[in-house]
């Protein structure tokens, strides 16, 4: 598989790779998987209580080159957003800027996935709003 | 070059006689691969490997029966048969064999046949997930993962141990603590892997057991524990593949 010179750069240079404490008050954790191919992707953001600014993100992710890049570029662009403005990342955006044939589709969707479980995690932590929390499961694949 | 099979014989599971359409050479009716009168390969038609091989959708399957059938067939479809025949007839047993080949293989699996069948059942899963998406975005609800998080952490802590158990192999270092570990890992994983698969099996009995007429709301359900099945064996196979790796010397 030929990869875009921006998958190229996001994996063999990746921004942002390691961990945060998940137990901190500011952190959230979002831990997501794609089983089509198995991968599994960590994004943890760590957020100004204050402003709700997402001062750091960090990531960790086990798969091919695009997951790898997709969640690289992920923490690149939720840094110095609010939680509500990385909200409003879509996974065709990140289709967009690394050229992502429609095979690797899936990584882009595990991407946003990961940045909404990061918040989700810390809307739950901090007691903020979401009406995530209040719905029930909404498919039941998987059970 | 003699074509002239003789009618087939009722097969007791390969109920080869389930498609019938008029025979292109003597008009008679013909069952799916070859006419019942006549005796001549019929056209190749685009149709689903259970029915390639007259069975019904089912996902227990005779491996060994069906094994007899594909060598049967595949000397009787073999190219080199039609050698001398008509042009339709040589395409048509090319054709054939090609679709013979993998209808055997995906049939034969037991991943790669249930797989199949939710596949002609009409399940994507990548579209499923990414509608799911599309959904949290507008609602903000919270996307339910298709895999249980207690199986995602494992996955992840699994994958970070290998990690290190990589670089420690690639710097020539083997900690024989982390391999003994390893090895353990390895017969959870093997012993994990077992339990899906009988666990699948429980789910092939369900979905065998439905009537041919049953709707939606009751095959649904049985699909969907499959898929949550197959979703949870990828990442099994994934570890027990990588773990291998890792400890062979």
């Amino acid at each position: 598989m030929a990869y875009s010179d921006k998958v190229l750069d996001h994996y063999t240079n990746p921004r942002n790779v390691g961990s945060m404490d998940k137990n901190s008050q500011a952190v959230g954790t979002g831990l997501v998987g794609a089983p089509e191919c198995g991968d599994v992707m960590k994004l943890q953001i760590q957020v100004n209580p204050q402003t709700k600014v997402i001062e750091d993100a960090k990531f960790k992710t086990f798969g091919c080159g695009s997951a790898i890049a997709s969640s690289s570029l992920a923490t690149e662009w939720v840094k110095g957003k609010t939680v509500d403005e990385a909200l409003s990342i879509k996974n065709t955006d990140i289709v967009r800027e690394l050229s992502l044939p429609p095979v690797k589709i899936h990584c882009s969707v595990l991407a946003e996935d990961a940045i909404r479980a990061a918040i989700g995690d810390w809307k739950k932590k901090n007691g903020v709003a979401a009406q995530a929390e209040a719905h029930a499961p909404m498919a039941k694949a998987g059970d | 070059m003699s074509v002239t099979n003789k009618p087939e014989a009722a097969l007791q599971m390969f109920d080869e006689g389930a498609v019938t359409h008029a025979c292109w050479s003597c008009g008679d009716m013909r069952a799916a691969h070859f006419c019942q009168s006549c005796g001549k390969l019929q056209p190749a038609l685009p149709t689903d490997y259970f029915t390639f091989f007259g069975l019904p959708r089912k996902l227990n399957v005779d491996v060994a029966a069906l094994e007899n059938e594909f060598y049967k067939l595949s000397r009787k479809l073999h190219p080199d048969l039609y050698a001398r025949a008509a042009g339709q007839e040589r395409q048509w047993s090319l054709e054939k064999s090609s679709q013979l080949n993998d209808a055997y293989r995906t049939l034969r699996d037991p991943i790669a046949r249930t797989g199949y069948l939710l596949k002609i059942e009409g399940v994507q899963l990548e579209e499923q997930s990414k509608a799911a998406t599309d959904k949290a975005r507008q609602t903000g609800e919270e996307k339910k993962q298709v895999i249980p998080p207690e199986l995602l952490e494992e996955v992840f802590e699994l994958n970070m141990q290998l990690e290190e158990a990589r670089i420690n192999k690639k710097m020539g270092e083997r900690d024989p603590e982390l391999l003994r570990e390893m090895e353990g890992t390895r017969n959870d994983l093997q012993a994990k892997h077992d339990a899906l698969m009988d666990e699948l099996h429980g789910y092939w009995n369900e979905w065998d057991a439905l009537p041919e007429d049953a709707d939606e709301s009751l095959r649904k359900p049985v699909r969907d524990k499959m898929v949550g099945l197959l979703n949870r064996r990828s990442y099994i196979r994934n570890l027990v593949r990588d773990v291998n790796e890792v400890l062979e010397a």
